[in-house]
């Protein structure tokens, strides 16, 4: 019933070097759907930007730090909670590792808690 | 009982079905192109004296016209209508009927008509086939853009009759967008990456606005306004709308290794060949003479020669040059037709020999421009780009880091990154501040960058 | 000559059409024809009891399975080949766009008749028994209806397509324990792609269609047993209406009535084994208000395809069936909509995903499953059944509120925004 390999992209896979992510406003990664943040003290996260409602891709706004999703109207906090709107849950995030080449490697099938980073 | 009205009802319906099939059917046997067929077999009657191939001309059989490239992955079908586009003798006939004069090998059968031209290929009506209808986003060019299409396979070298490729490129290159704008893997990541932006569907105009206001345009973005021209914006606008990957099959991609020959020249100048090489006796005896080389050697052994000279001529002094294969190629193709009085004429243009501490500084100013490194603190390194929320409000000025720091200190921060110190602890973060670029330069580079800038330093006024 | 004229008779083996028994056995010795009755009573047929609409909603479903087959020649159900087939339609293929026509707009017919119909069969009461789980089937069918409508929907592989789809998966991921698995094996994947495409594609032409056919044939079978199309009650005198009050098999104290078998009539075996009429049969007092189904029903029947034909085939002349751009996964149309007739539970899931998504449309669902059930009273008078019409009344128009709701008065960002604002494009 289900297949057994995805004619799509990969549940696990890498998104390059650590040096190519910005601090701050995080980086959108369309073909994945995740946002990939860095910050100074803590180190890597990698969000879901697919809303938790009915699948729209939320958009993050760096004034203030909320994720938005077009479709309904759900608001999501900086960490991934329902502020807003008929989403019924947070936004997932995904674990970070450090591939052996040194490249970030997220695995969507790894959920992990909003606290979680790697530090690199 | 039985309705009265039912036969009558049943007559009528059944006359209605027959007029609607009727009205489709004639509708789908008289498409918009089989009349532009019918007018252009009537031009191409006219110029007809023999009576009976007149009358098989004018009895050709309406038919769409359509071109399959696999390699380019589409098919275009605008032949149809445009029937005269690969007939010389339409040269003066009305649209769209005419003559595409100086497609040179561009042929239609091998590129179809919108790689180059936009639209959308698939359809047979006029609208739709120009692409601007709702729901199609790559209209077709206007005059105006149309030659930046020549970018997108033309990828190296100076394409002939699009000079704003070139101009394009090299205002990329010198004004720091690599700074905050990745492409082909290489630049800083605070601005979206360019790499594929030809193929994000944005109208030429919006790109020309963006480069002229780019906050006019795109509400709250970190983009200073680089106060271009509009020539600069047009030609800027063009290289973006060349910037794509697309995937052709292999007779495309071998056509892009052509090499242009002024392409090679500038190679040829640039890793300073005259040094060791002549060209008919004008130039260094060190190395042997390239006059005539292709001749005595296959292309493949000149090729080989750039990439592994040790490996042709073991115990050879001759560098091992980083150049792609298209560069080889080019260079190979300017050796074929290099002159003494080309020799000549760069030679007379070299400058003096630089000394270790200037080639240190040239390289350093090239890396600077390179990478972007202009694009936030100036090609005068006078800083000024808005920071938001960063102290000071902007981009600092280089011109007198001597002041405040060692060279060693500047070096460990070009290798490590800073963020912006904030202006206010609770604001928001500052969207620009400076990347790491361990992983891109060699400690000789930022070395060597950093020679630059202290080169550039400007004296304080006040003395302690 | 004989030649020929036995060639002729042993395909058509029945009598001349002019004579009774011919036009009898037009009927009972045609696999076709043979589901009909040789006569039926003329308040069968009146349109105002049912407007043909099960007619209708069959003939529909003939019109899309017929234009259907004819698309399927030129379509590939590959994501890159998909769209690029559907421009072909569009553009090359002779009666391409009709037929492409066509096809949507007798989906859209068929989802809005089935709807109609099934109205129609709640106010006539023509559930109640003996016909209560011909209703069940009748449900199942409006559910296998929405899923043809449904799967068929993602095949132009257009940002329309995509999205809905995606959208209308996730409204279904909602369900509880098996929610979100049922959304995997139905897409394939994890998200919507050419695995999804695949299996809609099959679902759509070949597994959907089969289960239609099948339990429409049970439908049809049952509504002939039950007694052929329930009559109009308030039409017949008052000494009729309270006969049929009590619908069932007449009291085993009542006289047997005894007729002399007529030879101007052919008699179904059934009839000799039970010595028991079925429910609703003519009898001979009715005789003289039944008429042969050649040609009175027949007439009537052809009426109604060629309304059906005649109206999709204009709809498709006049509108052109939708086609956006490429689905593009990496970038969501502001709004995203489910297909309308799924809008009203996107309304409803923007309010509450639980409750909107899940328990809604569970309750509806069953409710309309068990209305035959509870509603236990023989008579089909509206008198009697006040409740009954106002509970389903209420349920249709908070149905057709929220679709209208979800079609023209949400914009960009789910807001509300009356249709009659213009609202600019949205954000890229």
């Amino acid at each position: 019933m289900m297949p057994s390999v995805f004619y799509e992209p990969p549940q696990s896979f890498k998104i390059g070097d650590p040096a190519d992510f910005a601090f701050g406003p995080p980086t959108f990664l369309a073909d994945e759907k995740i946002y990939v943040f860095r910050d100074r003290e803590k180190g890597f996260a990698a969000a879901s930007a697919i809303c938790t409602h009915l699948g729209c891709t939320v958009s993050h706004f760096q004034s203030d730090g909320k994720f938005h999703c077009p479709c309904h109207g759900s608001v999501f906090a900086a960490d991934g909670s329902v502020i807003h709107g008929p989403a019924p849950r947070a936004l997932q995030w995904f674990e970070v590792t450090e591939a052996r080449d040194g490249q970030l490697q997220i695995d969507k099938d790894k959920i992990v808690p909003p606290s979680y980073r790697l530090m690199v | 009982m039985i309705g009265r009205r039912l036969p009558q009802l049943f007559f009528a319906l059944s006359a209605l079905a027959l007029v609607i099939l009727i009205a489709a059917l004639w509708k789908a046997s008289t498409p918009e192109w089989k009349k532009y067929q019918r007018q252009f077999r009537a031009l191409e009657a006219q110029g007809e004296p023999n009576a009976v191939t007149k009358a098989a001309v004018l009895a050709t059989p309406p038919q769409i016209h359509q071109v399959m490239l696999t390699g380019l992955q589409r098919v275009d079908r605008c032949a149809t209508c445009h029937l005269g586009v690969d007939d010389p003798t339409m040269k003066n006939a009305p649209e769209p009927f005419r003559y595409h004069a100086g497609l040179g090998p561009h042929v239609p059968s091998k590129f179809g008509c919108t790689i180059c031209h936009g639209g959308q290929g698939l359809a047979t009506e006029k609208d739709a086939a120009h692409g601007n209808v709702q729901f199609w986003q790559t209209p077709i060019l206007s005059r105006e853009y149309i030659r930046a299409s020549c970018g997108r396979c033309h990828k190296e070298g100076d394409v002939p009759d699009v000079p704003e490729l070139t101009e394009g490129r090299r205002l990329f290159e010198t004004q720091g967008c690599r700074g905050c704008h990745k492409l082909n893997g290489v630049g800083g990541s605070i601005g979206p990456d360019l790499t594929e932006e030809g193929a994000n569907h944005r109208s030429p105009e919006w790109l020309e606005r963006h480069f002229l206001a780019p906050n006019a345009v795109s509400a709250g973005s970190a983009m200073p306004n680089f106060h271009f021209t509009r020539e600069q914006a047009r030609a800027l606008t063009y290289y973006m709308l060349s910037l794509t990957s697309e995937e052709m099959g292999t007779y495309y991609s071998s056509l892009r290794l052509i090499p242009s020959p002024g392409y090679g020249r500038q190679l040829f100048i640039e890793r300073n060949c005259i040094v060791c090489h002549s060209i008919g006796g004008v130039g260094s005896k060190s190395g042997p003479d390239l006059q005539g080389v292709t001749k005595r050697h296959s292309l493949g052994w000149l090729d080989e020669q750039l990439v592994n000279p040790q490996q042709v001529y073991p115990g050879s002094t001759m560098p091992e040059y980083d150049l792609e294969t298209n560069a080889r190629k080019a260079l190979v193709a300017y050796m074929a037709k290099a002159t003494p009085e080309d020799a000549q004429e760069i030679l007379s243009h070299r400058e003096k020999p630089l000394s270790t501490e200037e080639v240190s500084i040239e390289a350093g100013r090239r890396d600077f421009a390179r990478f972007g490194c202009a694009g936030c603190h100036g090609t005068e390194l006078q800083g000024g780009v808005p920071n938001p929320n960063a102290q000071g409000g902007q981009v600092p000025s280089l011109l007198h880091l001597s002041d405040d720091y060692t060279k060693d200190e500047v070096i460990a921060v070009i290798r490590n990154g800073r963020a912006a110190p904030l202006d206010n602890p609770k604001g928001p973060t500052p969207p620009l501040y400076m990347p790491s670029w361990k992983q891109l330069l060699s400690d000789e580079d930022i070395h060597q960058v950093v020679e630059f800038l202290w080169s550039k330093q400007q004296k304080s006024t006040e003395s302690w | 000559m004989n030649f020929a004229r036995d060639i002729w008779r042993s395909i058509f083996r029945r009598d001349p059409l002019l004579t009774d028994k011919g036009k009898s056995e037009l009927v009972f010795l045609n696999v076709w024809l043979h589901i009909h009755p040789a006569k039926v009573k003329t308040e069968n047929m009146r349109f105002k009891h049912t407007f043909y609409l099960g007619f209708i909603t069959f003939f529909l479903f003939v019109v899309l399975v017929t234009t259907g087959i004819a698309l399927m020649f030129y379509y590939r159900p590959y994501p890159p080949h998909a769209y690029q087939d559907m421009k072909d339609l569009e553009y090359v293929v002779f009666l391409g766009s009709f037929l492409r026509g066509m096809h949507r707009w007798a989906a859209h017919g068929m989802v809005i008749c089935v709807f109609l119909h099934m109205c129609r069969v709640f106010y006539t009461a023509s559930y109640k028994k003996p016909r209560q789980f011909n209703w069940v089937i009748g449900v199942l069918l409006l559910l296998l209806t929405l899923g043809l409508s449904f799967t068929g929907y993602l095949l132009p592989w257009d940002q329309l397509a995509f999205w809905a789809i995606t959208v209308g998966t996730n409204i279904g991921s909602y369900a509880p324990i098996v929610g979100g698995q049922v959304r995997e094996i139905l897409l394939g994947g994890h998200s919507v792609g050419e695995a999804g495409l695949l299996r809609f594609y099959v679902l759509h032409v070949a597994v959907l269609p089969s289960a239609v056919i099948l339990l429409t044939i049970v439908h049809f079978w049952r509504v002939r047993k039950d007694g052929g199309l329930s009559r109009p009650i308030w039409k017949l005198k008052p000494k009729k209406q309270e006969e049929l009050v009590t619908i069932g098999a007449p009291p085993v104290t009542a006289a047997v009535n005894a007729v002399v078998a007529s030879p101007q009539k052919t008699y179904g075996l059934m009839e000799v084994v039970t010595g028991k009429p079925i429910f609703e049969t003519i009898s001979p007092e009715e005789e003289d208000e039944a008429v042969f189904s050649y040609p009175y029903a027949f007439f009537r029947e052809a009426i109604a395809l060629l309304a059906t034909v005649v109206g999709v085939m204009l709809m498709s002349l006049l509108f052109r069936a939708p086609l956006e751009e490429l689905a593009n996964p990496a970038k969501t149309p502001n709004p995203a909509k489910a297909p309308w007739y799924f809008l009203g539970l996107q309304e409803l899931v923007s309010h509450s995903a639980l409750l909107g998504g899940v328990v809604a449309p569970t309750l509806m669902v069953l409710a309309l499953l068990v209305i035959p059930y509870f509603d236990r009273s023989p008579s089909r008078r509206p008198i009697d059944r006040k409740w009954a019409i106002w509970l389903f009344t209420i349920f249709v128009a908070a149905n057709l509120i929220l679709i209208v709701v979800g079609t023209f008065f949400r914009g960009p960002g789910w807001a509300l925004v009356p249709p009659w604002v213009h609202v600019t494009g949205a954000v890229e």
